[in-house]
């Protein structure tokens, strides 16, 4: 923990919260990351639970992930601004065998881009890659998602990625299939201006690159817990929508 | 070790200091309602009676209180019941019986008591004749009071008594499932252990033979933790001995002891039972005795939300307890969680449910455990689960609040740290614990829990933090914040003094250091400090999630939202549940209101009410049923506040108005039966001090349209939609023309017909009755609404000139110009048209100048040769097109004035919230063209009016014409063909005939206008017969 200042090469802690529909596999997909393990029954999990990780993929520096995995039911949502504050990435996943999940999905990624920290590095990640019996080609005609094959076309949500400039992959906690990958392409992507220490909150408020329509307000926003945020800085206040 | 354990809980007890804070909370629960969660009654139960009374039990012990008699409970308490007590009742000294209960009561002679009672309970009289050896125990109550008072009581007993002798079966079944029953039924036998294992030649009782009743999983599974170090059989003994001398389930009398005994940890078996004693849940049980069974048939096989994500969860709900990896644990718990999730639709399933109800199935069946997981949603943690969690976030908040007055060291920390607490505290909270905790000490909480209620989920929680204060000191992040707490967590069952000298203080756990922390330390956090703390911050919790509702939803509203402005998004939002909301809280306080009229006996009952009246009607709270659209009428009241059109011209108009869509046949009863039944019985059913909207059938045509998931109710996404369909953005003038066709085109076959011409008239005379649509900037308000007047009634009449008849070869014509559509035929058409007609050029002509009745009998006559019902005909779009555009007024109302009739933004334009101020200010506001004004609205009146009754007239003769056709035959095929021909005849004769007697000042006519309009038509139709001033005196009235 407390090796973070002391470490010789330059090492950097990187909040990441994992979104995206319940059941879709996010506790999974941080089980596998974290303790290369997989458990057919995770409990859901409520509200969230935080693991934390180092990575060293990188020459020049050491990442250690501090992962926030988030409960995925509707009503929790609200409580997702909580844990996704001053996160510098976030992992959206979706089930491709349930396009319902992309959906959700894309809301998060909206949720994200409009009141996250500016410059969260987002990954949409399509999990459950194992359960693609079949391939690509008859996946459309699969829709009611009854644990079946692929639902989503991997080409539909790569579009969707591309379009919204997310990283992308399609992964399967079950066998862990490209779950390295999608860290070390994180921990890749973020922007080393975005790798100091933790917790300068004044840094995120301050600098005050208004991201979206209204990057202000996300604190405490939904979750009422303004009191002890300091991210409410943004830019004008109004309604986000 | 145990007596000691004892002591120290006695300690705690006896300890709690009393309640201190009493400063007024702005909602205080009713007296009702504090007398409920008091004694854990049901809903139903409200105080009847209440007596100062001493309590003299069988053991001798003596207790001066009060007791109260509500419709089925006798309950006593030394403490009044109040939200200030330490604890609910059942944490303090007392009982709470079923009048069913009750064998016998007797009238003591007493010499110092003027009233005395001898209770005789259910099991008094089993002790007495099994175990006991025929001592009769009884429970006396002395009461002290006036005579009259004692009398009062006696004699309300009674009724009460006798009006519960039904119950009495129900009670034989709960009391036979109750694990206690078997216990001491097995007299003796005690030792739930020990009879499982040398069970058959112990006891005389023919009761050993039975099967002992449903204890949960944990009879199957094994429960969780090691029996013996959990003492599981001197607890026993202990509760054996208690229940024994105290009564046991519905007959239990608490005293000290019984808190002391749940404080160090319920035994296994009686767990269940001891919950649902402490939490009530098993009062429902006892007078719902069939509902969970009944549930679960009636929605056998039934499908929704809830179940599919309840499915999601079984396999992960406590995994890790082996009756979970079993088929029987899993259904089990399954149908616990679809049981409520259709009991309370409202609620539903919310992941955490799962693990607290997979908890409860370790101790207790089925049925047990869903009356109290109900008792858990209702009333301990309310909000909790629900849709949008605000109980959980509210209880967050007040926990923040709590260590910051506690802890302001740790609490100034976190706040420099940036630690989030309720990211740490949230999931304590939802799941009661039970997943943070390992099991066995989870369930020691709960078993508090259920006794004293949610105050000791926040003690626990402060102690949690307290304990490990200066360690979470060190940490500087959030991470390392969870992972101190974890790891105390899992080392709860270690030594709390590991390097003490004492051994006695070795011996001390780290759990039972937390306990005494969290009840000794905390013990001035009470039921009232929670109270008003979640009053404090209720508005500030609300206000959030709604914001945060409300940003998610607008953005996830689709393509169609983004034709408006962020700024018309957020006020249709905020309109929109504005009207839902306080509609809902409004039929409600008004359906209160006459169950209230119609039973005065539960006028009383009604104020308990109260207590969540003013919970309903906010977002944050979620839905308060399970409807969360918008009905007809509460469109209706949604459009009164963007579009003036939409307000009723006076309040008479709406509320004696006839349902014209009954007559017209499109909708059928659609609506209409509900609609007017409502309106019968609503006091004020569009709220004091709202304009009072219109009915028209336009409207009804729009709600329909909009509602694209013909579910008879628009959602937000619905409304979105259906508004930038008609306000959005970039709308050209042929979409806009487009719109209205495919509105009166209701085969959707690419015709308008006879009656949907006319209707449209009527609609565009509705919108536009208030004489400020289509108008550009510069022109005076006057002129335009004039020429939008002459524009309809041109409308009206070229519709019909240029309609196709159904039968096309007879006037081709007609069809040739439909093809020929171009600009040049349309310009020609347009001046054509204004030629013939005067009306189009109203102000070239004055109003004395004009008879009256001139210009009618040539509109008359042509409209009703269209109206010969045996020469249908229709317009296509190309023709209704081309009709709009042939007139300057009609070209600019549907490029922009029917658009700009709509203003999603309030402010925008200074707005009248009622019509009629606005409309007899305008009246006096015109006086140089008063006449014409009237004297053009009265002829359009006549023409529309008599359209409208014209066809009324025609659609009764079809109608007739079919029955008769259906009686006669094919062969009366040609008489009927004649008999139209001359019933029309006499109807032009009639119709003439009523136009020529001063324009239809009948009220048969105004009852088949539209709603709404009836009002003005009637004062057009008086300015017609040039009376100008006596129209305005029309209006006032």
């Amino acid at each position: 923990m407390a090796s973070r200042d002391e470490a010789p090469k330059l090492s950097s802690s990187v909040k990441l919260v994992l979104l995206g529909e319940a059941a879709v596999g996010k506790s999974s997909l941080v089980l596998r990351f974290v303790n290369d393990d997989f458990q057919e029954n995770k409990e859901p999990t409520i509200g969230a639970a935080a693991f934390l990780t180092q990575k060293c993929t990188l020459p020049s520096r050491t990442i250690k992930f501090e992962i926030w995995d988030t409960a995925g039911q509707e009503r929790f949502a609200s409580l997702a601004p909580m844990y996704y504050r001053n996160a510098q990435t976030a992992l959206v996943v979706y089930d491709i065998t349930k396009p319902t999940s992309l959906i959700k999905a894309k809301h998060w990624v909206s949720e994200l881009q409009r009141q996250a920290s500016p410059g969260i590095v987002i990954a949409l990640v399509g999990n459950k890659l194992d359960l693609a019996a079949t391939a690509d080609a008859d996946g459309g005609d699969v829709d009611g998602g009854d644990g079946g094959s692929r639902a989503v076309l991997t080409a539909e949500a790569k579009a969707y990625a591309d379009e919204e400039g997310l990283l992308f992959y399609e992964t399967s906690a079950k066998t862990g299939e490209n779950v390295q990958s999608v860290f070390e392409a994180i921990a890749n992507a973020i922007p080393e201006s975005t790798l100091k220490p933790r917790g300068g909150a004044g840094g995120f408020g301050g600098s005050g690159r208004a991201g979206g329509t209204g990057g202000g307000g996300s604190g405490g926003e939904g979750v009422g817990m303004a009191v002890n945020l300091e991210d409410g800085v943004g830019a004008k206040e109004g309604c986000a929508c | 070790m145990f007596s000691s354990l004892l002591q120290k809980a006695t300690a705690f007890i006896t300890d709690v200091p009393p309640a201190s804070p009493t400063s007024p909370t702005s909602s205080k629960p009713t007296k009702t309602t504090l007398f409920r969660n008091h004694f854990r009654l049901p809903d139903s139960q409200t105080p009847l009676q209440e007596i100062t009374c001493e309590l003299t039990l069988p053991s001798g012990d003596h207790y001066a209180g009060k007791l109260y008699l509500s419709e089925s409970f006798l309950c006593f308490s030394p403490n009044p019941p109040s939200s200030s007590s330490t604890a609910s009742a059942t944490a303090g000294i007392g009982f709470t019986l079923p009048l069913c209960a009750i064998r016998r009561v007797e009238r003591l002679h007493s010499r110092s008591y003027m009233f005395a009672l001898a209770i005789t309970t259910w099991h008094g009289v089993a002790t007495s004749t099994s175990s006991s050896g025929g001592k009769e125990e009884r429970v006396t109550l002395q009461f002290v009071g006036m005579r009259s008072s004692c009398e009062a009581f006696c004699d309300r007993l009674k009724r009460g008594l006798r009006s519960q002798m039904g119950e009495v079966k129900n009670l034989r079944i709960l009391v036979d499932s109750c694990y206690s029953e078997y216990l001491l039924g097995n007299s003796g036998g005690y030792d739930g252990v020990k009879r499982s294992t040398d069970g058959a030649g112990a006891d005389e009782s023919r009761k050993k033979d039975r099967d002992p009743p449903d204890a949960g999983l944990g009879m199957i599974f094994k429960y969780p933790g090691d029996t013996r170090k959990l003492r599981d059989r001197s607890k026993m003994r202990l509760w054996a001995e208690y229940l024994r001398e105290n009564g046991r389930n519905v007959t239990l009398v608490r005293q000290p002891t019984f808190h002391k005994l749940i404080r160090v940890g319920l035994p296994n078996r009686l767990r269940g039972e001891m919950w649902e004693l402490s939490s009530g849940s098993i009062y429902l049980r006892l007078f719902n005795p069939t509902m969970y069974r009944d549930i679960l048939q009636e929605y056998d096989g039934r499908h929704s939300h809830s179940i599919e994500e309840i499915e999601k969860d079984l396999n992960r709900s406590l995994p890790e307890y082996r009756g979970f990896q079993d088929d029987e644990g899993i259904s089990r718990l399954r149908r616990v969680l679809g049981a409520y999730s259709w009991r309370n639709e409202e609620v539903g399933y919310c992941q955490a449910m799962n693990i607290v109800t997979a908890a409860l199935l370790i101790y207790m069946s089925e049925e047990q455990a869903f009356f109290l997981l109900s008792t858990l949603c209702d009333r301990l943690v309310p909000g909790y689960y629900s849709k949008t969690m605000y109980g959980t976030l509210l209880d967050q908040r007040v926990f923040e609040s709590l260590v910051e007055k506690t802890m302001p060291i740790l609490w100034e920390h976190l706040v420099k740290s940036d630690v989030q607490l309720s990211v740490v505290s949230l999931p304590w909270f939802l799941s009661l614990y039970i997943n943070s905790m390992p099991l066995v000490f989870a369930f020691r909480v709960l078993d508090v829990f259920f006794l004293e209620g949610p105050k000791v989920l926040f003690q626990i929680g402060l102690a949690i933090l307290r304990i490990n204060g200066e360690e979470l000191l060190d940490a500087s992040d959030d991470g390392a914040f969870i992972s101190i707490l974890k790891s105390y967590f899992s080392r709860l069952d270690e030594s709390a003094h590991p390097r003490s000298d004492n051994e006695k203080l070795r011996a001390v756990t780290r759990f039972q250091e937390l306990m005494v922390v969290a009840f000794k330390e905390f013990a001035g956090i009470t039921q009232n400090t929670i109270i008003e703390q979640r009053n404090k911050h209720k508005d500030a919790v609300l206000s959030s999630i709604e914001s945060f509702a409300k940003r998610t939803q607008l953005r996830n509203l689709g393509p169609d939202s983004r034709r408006l402005t962020p700024e018309e998004l957020s006020c249709t939002y905020d309109r929109y549940f504005g009207v839902l909301y306080e509609r809902q809280g409004r039929l409600q306080m008004i359906a209160d209101e006459m169950e209230k009229l119609a039973t005065k006996k539960r006028a009383a009952a009604g104020s308990g009410v109260g207590g969540n009246g003013g919970e309903r009607g906010r977002v944050g709270l979620g839905p308060t049923t399970g409807e969360t659209g918008m009905d007809y009428d509460c469109f209706r009241e949604f459009l009164t506040g963007i579009a003036k059109w939409a307000v009723a011209d006076s309040v008479a108009s709406t509320l004696a108005e006839p349902t014209q869509p009954e007559q017209s046949g499109f909708f059928g009863s659609y609506g209409g039966a509900a609609a007017a039944l409502q309106r019968k019985n609503l006091l004020n059913p569009w709220g004091a001090g709202n304009p009072e909207p219109a009915d028209h059938e336009f409207m009804k045509r729009l709600f329909r349209r909009w509602d694209t998931d013909m579910k008879n109710q628009l959602s937000l996404g619905n409304v979105v939609s259906g508004l930038a369909s008609v306000v959005g953005g970039k709308k050209d003038i042929m979409g806009n023309i487009n719109y209205w066709f495919e509105l009166y085109d209701d085969d959707g076959d690419g015709k308008v017909d006879r009656e949907g011409i006319l209707r449209i008239t009527e609609a565009l005379l509705f919108v536009t009755r208030r004489g400020d649509v289509g108008k550009s900037d510069g022109e005076e308000a006057e002129w335009g609404d004039e020429r939008i007047l002459s524009a309809v009634s041109g409308f009206t009449r070229m519709c019909f000139e240029y309609a196709d008849p159904d039968r096309p070869k007879e006037e081709e014509d007609i069809i040739k110009v439909d093809k020929e559509e171009d600009e040049d035929d349309l310009l020609e058409l347009a001046t054509s048209s204004s030629d013939e007609d005067p009306l189009d050029t109203p102000e070239t002509i004055s109003p004395g100048e004009r008879s009256p009745t001139t210009p009618v009998p040539k509109d008359n006559a042509k409209a009703n040769l269209a109206l010969d019902p045996s020469n249908p005909l229709h317009i296509t779009l190309p023709t209704f097109r081309m009709v709009i555009l042939a007139d300057e007024a009609l070209e600019r109302f549907f490029e922009r004035g029917f658009a700009e009739s709509f203003r999603l933004i309030p402010g925008s334009e200074p707005q009248t919230t009622s019509a009629n101020p606005r409309l007899m200010a305008r009246m006096p506001s015109t006086p140089l063209t008063p006449g014409n004004a009237k004297g053009l609205r009265g002829v359009l009146d006549g023409i529309v009016d008599e359209g409208m009754r014209v066809a009324a007239e025609v659609r009764r003769r079809m109608e007739e014409m079919e029955d008769s056709r259906e009686e006669e035959g094919e062969e009366g095929e040609a008489a009927d063909a004649k008999s139209i021909k001359e019933g029309d005849r006499d109807l032009l004769k009639g119709a003439e005939a009523d136009i020529q007697e001063g324009q239809g000042q009948t009220d048969e006519l105004h009852v088949e206008k539209g709603g709404g309009s009836k009002g003005e038509g009637r004062s057009r139709s008086v300015s017609y017969g040039d009376q100008v001033s006596s129209g305005v005196v029309e209006f006032e009235s």
